[in-house]
């Protein structure tokens, strides 16, 4: 059995398993023998487009069924067990959204079919989603964005345990992005499972603690991003130097045993430093540049991001 | 999270089977579906304009007509733009999602939707197949012609839903059941007549007529009551094998 401490993929106190799962859809293979979980907490599902990130969602949600492995959530099937519903909540990706309701009519319909006994629920979620001024207009006269926001109300007016969000940001301007980020950030503070996938890798490195990286219907990797870039010892980094020497630094760099290549950047007192030993370097450098008497005017890693981290893992 | 979490004024939510009713009505008819519901129905009308040009008595004329046209044409087509409406549009749209993940049980899902697309049935083609019948000058024929379409309604609406959750295509097989199921094979086999909602709203049809034209009585299908009675069976099968491909059904985006 996988210890759930040392696998990045499993969650501690999971409330989503994915157990070996398998989807194909004819010959094509959406996902293929993936075994991860989720937990309290916000998570960041990413990949390149057909990943499989989407048929993951749609798995996990209950809107389609595994041809190998298992999905449960809270330990019951959403195939099986509609009460799984209850708690649970997807966002989809697309557009489509049932035609002739208002954004009010489309909320209080989720709370009825939920059976929710808050009266005050579908007005809050929709505030919550700062619709309250549109929430009588048809959803299908919204923009894009504002079809994701009445969706998310959709969503929240249950108020689950357990949320899926395939693309929320996607058509939201940058205010509504700051909105929703914080929303889901404090769902996740609150002991919610939340799972976002995004195609904006800087809003992941905002929203999740933690990450799921797909590559091909696989895991590519799991963790914090940094524990994920940590974890690629083999794969070398790059480190921008700016200095006020940096022909004698270069010549100083080449000397160490962590540095496995130098370069001059387009800027003459900017050098790239490649290595694998990312962290011996950090110590090595500042100490040389002192006794040498060369002034570090910045030193930044140039991929520490998760742009990086997915350069790296689909090459 | 704070804005969702309840302070909470309890209150008795609409019941499911409620909600998805009056969400049928709400949202799976648009201005361009009731157009294409309302059409046949207008068909209906044209057809007891027909019937007044045949040279025989009204009441035996109207029978003739309805029994070809009313019967074998506008009541499926009208019922298909309704059963199509209610699931398989929304289906292939990909919007049903909203609907499939609640926990509302299936049962209620299809009886739900059941319900509202039989409801508009009833208010637009019953009314329009009796309507036929004092256009033609046959107001006697106006209960039959109302008892049967409405009977054959139900069961159309029902064989929809039942497409619907079988295929995403629901309009092309829908048109597959009508024409070569219904009209090309039960027209030579009376052992599919039987289970045709064409041929046993027929039936209901001329049974209740004081003096059906005997050319529309048909060995092997029962008339009158037998005949509804057959139906409403036949409507709880498909209903039962909605719910049961319903728990199976597999959603894939509008975009898929």
């Amino acid at each position: 059995m996988t210890d759930v401490q040392s696998d990045p993929a499993l969650a501690v106190a999971a409330t989503v398993e994915v157990n070996a799962v398998s989807v194909w859809f004819g010959p094509k293979v959406a996902l293929s023998e993936l075994t991860c979980s989720f937990g309290p907490g916000v998570s960041g599902l990413l990949g390149p487009n057909g990943a499989g990130k989407t048929t993951l969602m749609r798995a996990i949600a209950g809107l389609t069924g595994v041809n190998e492995g298992s999905v449960l959530i809270k330990g019951r099937d959403p195939r099986r067990d509609r009460s799984v519903h209850c708690s649970m909540a997807l966002v989809p990706e697309d557009e489509a959204v049932p035609g002739g309701l208002s954004a009010r009519q489309l909320v209080h319909y989720m709370s009825d079919l939920r059976r929710v006994t808050d009266r005050g629920a579908p007005e809050r979620a929709l505030q919550t989603v700062d619709l309250l001024d549109a929430a009588d207009r048809q959803v299908s006269t919204f923009s894009k964005g504002m079809r994701q926001r009445a969706k998310i109300a959709a969503a929240l007016v249950s108020d689950p345990d357990v949320l899926v969000l395939d693309e929320p940001l996607n058509g939201a301007d940058p205010v509504q992005r700051l909105h929703l980020i914080a929303l889901f950030k404090q769902l996740g503070a609150d002991g919610r499972t939340v799972i976002v996938s995004s195609h904006v890798l800087s809003e992941v490195e905002r929203l999740a603690e933690r990450v799921i990286v797909l590559v091909h219907g696989r895991l590519a990797a799991a963790g914090g991003h940094r524990a994920i870039r940590d974890a690629m010892d083999e794969t070398p980094r790059h480190v921008l130097v700016r200095c006020d020497d940096s022909r004698r630094l270069a010549g100083l760099l080449v000397g160490l045993d962590s540095v496995t290549g130098v370069r001059f950047e387009s800027k003459r007192d900017e050098l790239i430093v490649q290595t694998l030993q990312a962290r011996e370097l950090a110590i090595a450098l500042p100490q040389l540049a002192k006794s040498s008497s060369i002034r570090l005017i910045e030193v930044r890693p140039l991929d520490d991001s998760l742009e990086s981290l997915f350069r790296e893992l689909v090459r | 999270m704070s804005a969702v979490t309840s302070t909470s004024r309890p209150w008795r939510p609409r019941p499911r089977l409620l909600a998805i009713f009056i969400y049928t009505w709400q949202s799976c008819f648009p201005p361009k579906r009731w157009a294409a519901v309302l059409m046949p129905c207008a068909g209906a009308l044209l057809f007891g304009l027909l019937a007044r040009v045949i040279q025989s008595s009204p009441d035996r004329a109207f029978a003739q007509v309805a029994a070809e046209g009313i019967f074998g044409l506008v009541i499926p087509i009208a019922a298909l733009v309704i059963g199509d409406s209610v699931l398989g549009a929304e289906i292939r749209a990909g919007s049903f999602h909203f609907t499939w993940l609640s926990p509302a049980p299936t049962w209620q899902i299809v009886f739900g939707r059941w319900v509202g697309g039989s409801t508009v049935a009833l208010a637009t083609i019953a009314p329009s197949a009796a309507l036929a019948a004092v256009v033609a000058g046959s107001p006697s024929s106006a209960w039959p012609a109302f008892a049967a379409a409405a009977v054959g309604s139900l069961a159309y609406v029902a064989v929809f839903i039942a497409i619907g959750c079988l295929t995403r295509r629901t309009a092309v097989w829908s048109l597959a059941f009508v024409f070569l199921f219904e009209r090309l094979l039960g027209a030579a086999l009376t052992g599919i007549a039987q289970l045709s909602p064409t041929w046993e709203s027929r039936g209901i049809f001329v049974g209740l007529l004081d003096d059906p034209p005997s050319r529309l009585t048909r060995e092997g299908i029962p008339e009158g009551g037998a005949a509804a009675v057959r139906l409403l069976i036949i409507t709880a099968v498909l209903l039962l094998i909605a719910n049961w491909r319903m728990r199976h059904i597999r959603l894939s985006g509008a975009a898929d």
